[in-house]
């Protein structure tokens, strides 16, 4: 990547056209979209013998993010790489059963009153 | 960050919540954000829509297919497992796309409110009536800024009274905890009124009112100048 290239730096804009690095695919290949903040984490099939199989070095950066549990944002953050681009890059990961999803809960579900009830008590403790 | 094994069968998993923070340019949104949090950036690359024709200036790029949509976030980590995420909404009409996105599953959000432009925010209380997304209105107070009665921004937005108004100062932190602690009671506080068809637990110290007479401080549909305030 050439984020962090002397010459080219993260506010010259990608030198590689984002979906150049998903082979053009602009939705993960299983049709499901990851929410921002979807937890996930590397599996224990992540760094198997055929570790070099497939994966792109952007693939492999985002494994080594998710040794523990990291959510979607977080991992399009660390990388700089665009959440479209990270969210198809993620969904072949899952695909391989290299990356699991850690729901808490269902995408798009209002969170449980227990939830926002500790929610309340760790900000009152901030 | 939590440390829990790859495989995630053991220990407490971690649990993520999204706020969501509007308000006009300038309001102070990366300012709230950056009080409470690590602020962190993310880029998005997105579809250009037909709302962004005669915004973007497309000349010599008629291949032009996306834009790149930069924002920021904020991380608020509390205890050992839960982590708050504050994504400010970019300001532009021509990413409602994103807002709908940001709002997918949110816990709440908070319209930040600066008196010297009060009109706009109403495009985002419109946005979260509509989809029925619980919020309260902080009003920033800038320091040169005249000082309203957070009632008559109440007024002036024209606001269901169970709505809270407060007052905030989006540099300091323990405003901004204050506002988020606002925030989720108020949430917890719809829910138990939707729930039990009950008069609402009041939420925070606000004090609320009855809803205004419809007039000329009523909030117009959107699109419509900005009122004054006073």
């Amino acid at each position: 990547m050439p984020v962090g290239d002397k010459w080219v730096d993260r506010n010259a804009g990608p030198v590689v056209r984002p979906y150049a690095l998903t082979g053009g695919r602009t939705r993960p290949a299983s049709g499901a979209v990851l929410d921002l903040i979807t937890v996930i984490v590397a599996s224990s099939l992540a760094l198997g013998p055929d570790d070099s199989l497939g994966l792109s070095p952007e693939h492999r950066r985002i494994l080594g993010l998710c040794r523990g549990p990291a959510t979607v944002a977080d991992v399009a953050s660390t990388t700089a790489l665009p959440l479209g681009v990270v969210r198809v890059l993620v969904a072949d990961l899952i695909g391989q059963g290299r990356v699991t999803v850690l729901a808490a809960r269902p995408a798009g579900e209002e969170p449980s009153t227990a939830m926002l009830k500790e929610v309340l008590n760790g900000l009152r403790a901030l | 960050m939590g440390s829990a094994p790859s495989d995630g069968s053991a220990g407490v998993p971690l649990a993520a919540f999204k706020v969501l923070v509007a308000g006009g340019f300038g309001a102070g949104k990366t300012t709230l954000v950056g009080a409470i949090s690590e602020v962190r950036p993310l880029h998005t690359e997105e579809a250009l829509t037909r709302a962004s024709v005669g915004t973007d200036d497309l000349t010599g790029v008629g291949n032009k297919t996306t834009t790149t949509v930069a924002m920021d976030f904020g991380r608020l980590t509390m205890g050992t497992h839960l982590v708050l995420y504050l994504f400010g909404t970019p300001g532009q009409e021509r990413f409602w796309f994103m807002w709908d996105e940001l709002s997918f599953g949110a816990l709440g959000a908070v319209v930040l409110a600066d008196t010297r432009r009060l009109g706009d925010c109403f495009p985002s209380v419109d946005y979260f009536e509509k989809r029925q997304l619980p919020f309260i209105v902080a009003i920033n107070c800038f320091d040169g800024a005249p000082h309203y009665d957070p009632e008559d921004v109440r007024i002036a937005l024209d606001l269901d009274p169970r709505v809270p108004a407060v007052l905030c100062d989006a540099r300091h932190r323990d405003s901004v905890k204050q506002v988020l602690i606002t925030l989720v009671e108020h949430v917890l506080a719809s829910r138990i009124k939707n729930g039990a068809g009950a008069a609402a637990a009041r939420s925070g110290s606000q004090a609320l009112r009855p809803k205004p007479p419809k007039g000329s401080h009523a909030r117009p549909k959107s699109g419509a100048p900005q009122p004054e305030l006073g």
